[in-house]
């Protein structure tokens, strides 16, 4: 469980970073290294070089009114405690820390985390129930890609090469905001059997006005669900009857794995009925 | 002392990184060893082209079976003493045919692992794919692939012993039961891996082994035969262990080819085994279907058992192989139990999968996971409490030893009171009053109970040939009065260091401070048998005491002859001066100096029948009663487990810290390996667990606490002792499964099989019609 031959580069800046992937067509882009090293040990993955991102500056969080600006090489374990993350974004504060072991996510990044696109990883499925955004850099520029053009299967994104991902954008919540990411794994810390992000926003009268959910699990890429959840738009609480034809519609419209669409269901259902709760508790934090 | 909490000795150097673990003993020039393994799971290997590894700067050899040929490599052979098993010699490489993926086919040798592994992805193989077989019963069909031609089948052995009267009373029982009982296929996984490391010596001739392996002087043997050296000129050295449970008890290909690569190169050499290759080869365990029929009166009280065992042991090129545990198996299928009438068909089953061998608890998880079933399904069957019908079936509490049939000598205190402690100490009523109230509620509780009988420090001769129960120890006390103390065992973790002081301190009546304790070096002593069957306390512990006993009295006559200034009588460390440096005052007939060597045996046990047809494997006996009470989500199938109790008779009790955590760590493996662990491939042989992603063990959050209740009944061999290493892995399978059960039977699933993952129940719960309520589980 050694990795194949590689050679080696610690780049200073973003610039850099471009022109040494650039320069060889076998390189790869290593952060936290929490993916990418176990597949290289089994050589799984054989870059020919890696390129160290971890001093070209791309870490940081900064909020632009409705927009949370999150560096590509911020920490999971940032993201799970940091206090402005827990306000603006609860729904990816909730996730990052669900993602493996303490020693992992201080070492996971965000960024790499989006771009290795494991199906069943959090971050992937809550930039798609967040409606969110990657910039990335090549040397021809930078350009925005939405969460649902990002990825496009098992391990795969709509990266070129030689672009980086300098930052992730995410909506800022609302002040009625509510979200809940729900996974089910056989032991705390696996990777998901199945899991749901899920978030929605409510107007003054506690309808909710907004939803976006994904679901992780199910297919090669995390699945948007926000229209199998229609339902809840328009209602004010998380009714029991609501709850079940949640669970009921999931599980007859998701394709793949019956016993996972199962789970989806269910897990989707206590995402809503947890998402109200927590829209509740922000809303009275708020009055 | 015998009986007290003394803290683990070693756990300062084990818990601060100052252990030695195989991969810790870097000498100069040493070279790495990686093996390339199949990736078919049958093939015939036409070729092996290994220029271009050899051509890679900093291979130091490429070697392949053709090679160890030359250099004189010997067959290795399973040992098996028994008739009728086929006949089966392999070399250390597969020769010209690959039976399952993970089977060594060449080994390199270089400056560093990376190298190897580089190089060993230039080794090309030209081989013609085989129909693989992974399914026991497949294997055993007409038109079957067969992985030894020459066998004409895949049956390596069939052991039958069906009483004539068997069938009569079955045909005449009040009721009968027939089902089949499932044992899924897990995997020991000690956390350190294999490892071994070999170094010729060339001033003496000599070849010096470091091996990660619970029996260091037999592994000297077997290097010894398959290298073609004398066994004087092979030292073995298992150094600290992170683990065995038995995984680590064979005497594997690769610790012989390992030191055949060192005699090959002249150089000292290293093979560290990864975990894929711990995951896909180095030995799985438990894999058995059993086609159970029970005959049982009205009062519970079964009349018959018959029990056909089919085994699945794998590619079977191991010492002992898979039989060594199906034999246990069998042998045990009445545990503690009285069950009238007993037979069973057993049928050992070559397939293209990993060899099945030895995992703690050794073929008695199967055996207790059919009788606690049966017993369960006897219970619901006639409306009866599972507490009762096991009183009904078990051994009566007296006389002792009781002598079975076959001539076991069940050495056990009472079981009555043992239960009656464990309904007590569970608390039995209070928790079907609370599983009462559960149901009332909606809730999926259960409760399961086990009570287990098992032999401990067997003979396994009958297994392994070579496994007879005796053990050697020598103890010394030095001039300055502290002792020493060698043992023929091998510690992985258990804390032998400790427990084996104790026994000497007490004899001694000194500090545990002044004993040290050494294993695992073939150089200490000429034979010893090692650590696996809980045997330790029972074979060392005596060893221990009887050789402390002889050095004591011997102080005692010396002690008696000397002189003091004082009227005190002389101490300890005054006697041992006398002893060794004052050899001029001893009494006549007394020799020099304190050391004794001792190896001793219980003698209770006869693995060939005696004029009687009678056999006993076990020194001794212990007995162990669990109880456990489970919640099952229904949505989600979780098993949560409410609590957990064990009451555990071994005897006397060296030290009760020691014995709790050998019972929880045995209860984190059982728990593991119904609820998380399935070694799994698919229908072609590849493997689909290999790696500890897909192979899932329990970790810290998943392992409550067992609660353990200490009853001593004292044995008649030395000290008292019984055996309780593998006690709770064997108990606990089966007594979640029936809690599980328990849990489950609203719902109408029946628990057939020891696969109770999360994964599986919730299969079995939808398929038993019952439809999730969502609005539940999101509040939950």
């Amino acid at each position: 469980m050694k990795p194949a031959p590689f050679d080696y580069v610690r780049c200073a800046n973003v610039p850099e970073a471009i022109a040494a992937l650039s320069g060889d067509e076998g390189a790869k882009v290593i952060a936290g290294g929490q993916s990418l090293v176990p597949l290289m040990a089994m050589r799984l993955a054989r870059p020919t070089l890696l390129v160290d991102v971890n001093d070209v500056g791309l870490d940081g969080i900064t909020v632009e009114r409705d927009v949370i600006r999150i560096g590509a090489c911020t920490r999971h374990r940032r993201l799970e405690r940091d206090p402005v993350i827990a306000r603006v974004a609860p729904l990816l504060q909730e996730a990052a820390g669900l993602i493996g072991y303490p020693a992992i996510r201080t070492r996971g990044t965000i960024g790499g985390s989006l771009v290795h696109a494991d199906p069943v990883a959090e971050l992937p499925t809550v930039l798609v129930a967040a409606g969110g955004f990657v910039v990335v850099r090549s040397g021809a520029g930078t350009r925005v890609i939405a969460a649902v053009d990002l990825f496009t299967g098992f391990l795969d994104t709509t990266l070129e090469h030689d672009e980086i991902v300098e930052d992730v954008l995410l909506p800022v919540a609302g002040t009625r905001h509510g979200s809940s990411f729900c996974e089910w794994s056989p032991r705390e810390g696996d990777f998901a059997t199945a899991g749901v992000a899920l978030a929605i926003e409510r107007d003054d009268d506690g309808r909710c006005v907004a939803l976006g959910a994904a679901a992780c699990g199910l297919a090669s890429v995390p699945l948007d669900c926000s229209t199998l959840l229609a339902a809840v738009l328009g209602e004010t609480s998380a009714s029991g009857a609501l709850l079940r034809q949640i669970a009921r519609v999931m599980r007859a419209d998701l394709a793949g794995d019956p016993d996972r669409a199962d789970l989806v269901g269910l897990l989707a259902a206590r995402a809503v009925h947890r998402a109200f709760a927590r829209s509740d508790e922000r809303s009275a934090a708020a009055a | 002392m015998i009986g007290e909490r003394t803290e683990r000795r070693e756990d300062a150097r084990l818990t601060s990184g100052r252990g030695r673990y195989l991969a810790d003993h870097d000498v100069p020039g040493l070279a790495h060893v990686a093996i390339l393994r199949s990736t078919s799971a049958h093939a015939v290997i036409r070729g092996i082209d290994v220029s271009g590894a050899t051509a890679l700067p900093g291979v130091i050899a490429v070697v392949t079976q053709a090679d160890l040929d030359r250099a004189g490599a010997r067959p290795m052979t399973h040992r098996l003493p028994l008739l009728g098993v086929l006949p089966l010699e392999w070399g250390l490489l597969a020769r010209d045919r690959a039976r399952f993926v993970g089977e060594p086919i060449a080994a390199v040798v270089a400056a560093t692992r990376s190298i190897a592994e580089d190089a060993m992805e230039l080794i090309v193989i030209d081989e013609e794919q085989l129909p693989a077989v992974v399914d026991p019963f497949v294997a055993l069909a007409p038109g079957a692939p067969l992985l030894y031609s020459e066998w004409g089948t895949n049956e390596f052995f069939r052991m039958t012993s069906l009483p004539p009267v068997l069938g009569d009373v079955l045909a005449t029982a009040p009721y009968v039961k027939q089902f089949r009982l499932t044992d899924h296929r897990i995997a020991a996984l000690p956390l350190e891996g294999h490892g071994v490391q070999a170094a010729p010596d060339p001033a003496t001739g000599t070849l010096h082994v470091y091996a990660s392996n619970q029996q260091p002087h037999q592994l000297r043997t077997v290097i010894a035969e398959t290298c073609g050296l004398d066994e004087q000129s092979v030292r073995v050295v298992a150094p600290d262990m992170g683990g065995g449970f038995g995984n680590k008890q064979h005497f594997t290909r690769e610790e012989c080819l390992t030191a055949m690569l060192a005699l090959i190169t002249g150089r000292p050499v290293r093979w560290i085994q990864d975990r894929t290759e711990g995951l896909i080869s180095s030995i799985h365990s438990r894999e058995q279907v059993h086609d159970v029929t029970v005959g049982y009166d009205d009062s519970g009280k079964v009349l018959a058992y018959r029990v056909d065992v089919t085994a699945n042991v794998g590619n079977p090129i191991l010492y002992f192989s898979g039989i060594g545990p199906a034999i246990v198996t069998v042998g045990a299928l009445e545990g503690g139990y009285d069950f009238g009438v007993v037979g069973f068909d057993l049928r050992c089953v070559a397939t293209n999968t990993c060899p099945i061998g030895a995992y703690r608890g050794f073929g008695q998880p199967q055996a207790h996971f059919s009788s606690e079933r049966t017993l369960d399904a006897i219970a619901v069957d006639l409306g009866l409490d599972p507490i009762d019908v096991r009183r009904r079936n078990l051994l009566p509490d007296g006389p002792r030893p009781w002598i079975t049939g076959g001539g076991a000598r069940i050495d056990v205190g009472p079981l009555g009171p043992h239960l009656d402690a464990l309904v007590t100490e569970f608390g039995y009523g209070r928790w079907r009053d609370l599983q009462s109230e559960a149901r009332a509620d909606g809730r999926l509780v259960g409760i399961g109970v086990s009570a287990l009988v098992q032999g401990t420090a067997p003979t396994q001769y009958g297994v392994a040939g070579r496994f007879g129960s005796y053990e050697s120890a020598a103890v010394a006390v030095l001039p300055d009065g502290r002792v020493t103390v060698a043992v023929g065992t091998k510690s992985q973790g258990q804390g032998h260091e400790t427990t084996l002081a104790q026994v000497a301190a007490d004899v001694f009546g000194v500090g545990v401070d002044r004993v040290t304790v050494t294993d695992g070096d073939t150089a200490q002593l000429p034979y010893g048998m090692g650590t696996w069957g809980s045997r330790t306390a029972v074979m060392a512990g005596g060893a221990v005491l009887r050789a402390a006993t002889q050095l004591r009295e011997k102080m005692d006559r010396i002690a008696a002859g000397m002189q003091t200034a004082s009227a005190e009588p002389p101490t300890f460390s005054e006697i041992a001066e006398e002893a060794w440096w004052q050899t001029h005052r001893l009494p006549a007939d007394e020799e020099p100096g304190l050391q004794q060597t001792v190896v001793y045996t219980p003698g209770n046990t006869m693995p060939v029948p005696d004029e009687h047809g009678h056999m006993n494997f076990d020194e001794t006996f212990a007995a162990h009663m669990t109880a456990v009470a489970v919640e099952v989500d229904p949505e989600t199938g979780d098993v949560r487990v409410l609590d957990a109790v064990l009451v555990s008779d071994c005897g006397v009790v060296i030290n009760p810290m020691v014995v709790e955590g050998q019972h929880q760590g045995g209860f984190a493996q059982g728990l593991g390996a119904v609820l998380f662990e399935e070694v799994r491939y698919d229908d072609d042989g590849q493997p689909l667990t290999s790696t500890l992603v897909d192979y899932t063990i329990p970790e810290a959050p998943d392992v409550p606490r067992l609660r353990v209740v200490q009853r001593e009944t004292p044995s008649a061999v030395a000290g008292g002792f019984r055996g309780v290493g593998e006690a709770s892995i064997i108990a606990t399978p089966a007594v979640i499964a029936g809690a599980v059960a328990d849990a489950l039977a609203p719902l109408g699933v029946e628990i057939t099989s020891t696969r109770l993952h999360a994964h599986y129940l919730r299969r079995a719960i939808r398929a038993a019609g019952y439809t999730p309520d969502a609005s539940a589980f999101a509040s939950r």
